[in-house]
């Protein structure tokens, strides 16, 4: 039947209401992140760059702000094993292994735009990247400690003791 | 004063012989792949096989070495004598690229079905989604002749 081939796609039935089943609205209070630092690493540094670039972007284009961008050190680990299987302990093979790095941080961001901005950032990783994502929650203070301890004690008459 | 290089950045001696093909008559075609010495890796060269086991820190680098030798021995028996170029592995989270460079030996209908077939088969072998990523060429990409 073609006539319902041709309509699929189209916005035919609009009289149904538009509630899209992937958002859903809580009344729970938000988790407030003060911090969000992604690690990424990686053997190539071009990918790297190309992808804080796009991070960078990303984040730009959801109106997180962004606190720095910075690179720590690569780290380089080396081997030096046997180069034949048996004997010949003079002659070896030296491999290395170097990983770059690269820390993005972004500031302030509720646990919604987080949860998002991961998931799109995490599904476009480029192979051979790993990351590591560290968020610093902010908490309420809790009550007991409000208010300094001293204020709270009960006021004790002062007697003055005569030695 | 003489210039001091460090040992690691010195040019590997005259006498080492991994993965190089050795200069000979001028009538043995190589691949731009096979020309380079691994010493060329990161400068010249790209990685055949991009996966996060070798990072610092992160787990899995002998599983995934042990994976990469059985999928290159399987294609290159799934794929006699078609494959044009060495076979780029590429991992996204759970999800295992294959691409594939293959000369025009075979008719289309057989390509498919060994697609079908190797795809099917490694993802129940390997409980992991497999997709293969093909490209054919006339003949094998001759990089030049040593």
């Amino acid at each position: 039947n073609l006539m319902g081939v041709r309509l699929a796609g189209s916005h035919v039935d609009t009289q149904e209401s538009k509630t899209n089943p992937l958002v859903s609205i809580s009344d729970e209070p938000e988790i407030l992140y003060k911090r969000l630092s992604l690690l990424v690493k990686g053997h190539d540094k071009a990918v790297l760059d190309s992808y804080e670039y796009f991070a960078v972007l990303a984040a730009k284009e959801l109106g997180i702000s962004v606190e720095k961008v910075h690179k720590p050190p690569k780290k380089i680990e080396r081997l030096t094993l046997l180069k034949s299987v048996h004997i010949y302990k003079k002659h070896r093979v030296q491999y290395e292994m170097r990983t770059h790095y690269m820390c993005l941080e972004l500031k302030y961001l509720t646990s919604s735009t987080a949860a998002v901005y991961l998931e799109y950032v995490q599904r476009n990783l480029p192979e051979g990247v790993a990351m590591e994502v560290k968020k610093t929650k902010i908490e309420k203070i809790p009550e007991h400690i409000q208010e300094p301890v001293w204020d709270t004690l009960p006021q004790v008459e002062e007697t003055e003791v005569k030695s | 004063l003489p210039c001091r290089v460090p040992p690691l950045l010195m040019p590997p001696s005259p006498q080492t012989r991994a993965a190089r093909v050795r200069v000979g008559k001028g009538d043995k075609p190589v691949t731009y792949e096979q020309a380079h010495a691994p010493h060329y890796i990161a400068h010249r060269k790209g990685w055949l096989s991009l996966h996060t086991g070798n990072l610092a820190e992160e787990p899995g680098a002998a599983e995934r070495a042990v994976e990469d030798a059985f999928l290159r021995r399987f294609f290159y028996g799934t794929f006699p004598g078609v494959l044009a170029d060495e076979v780029v592995l590429k991992r996204r989270a759970n999800l295992l690229v294959v691409c594939l460079v293959l000369a025009r030996g075979l008719p289309p209908a057989k390509l498919y079905f060994l697609v079908g077939y190797a795809e099917t088969l490694l993802s129940h072998f390997y409980k992991c989604p497999v997709r293969l990523e093909l490209q054919t060429v006339p003949g094998k990409v001759v990089y030049k002749y040593l």
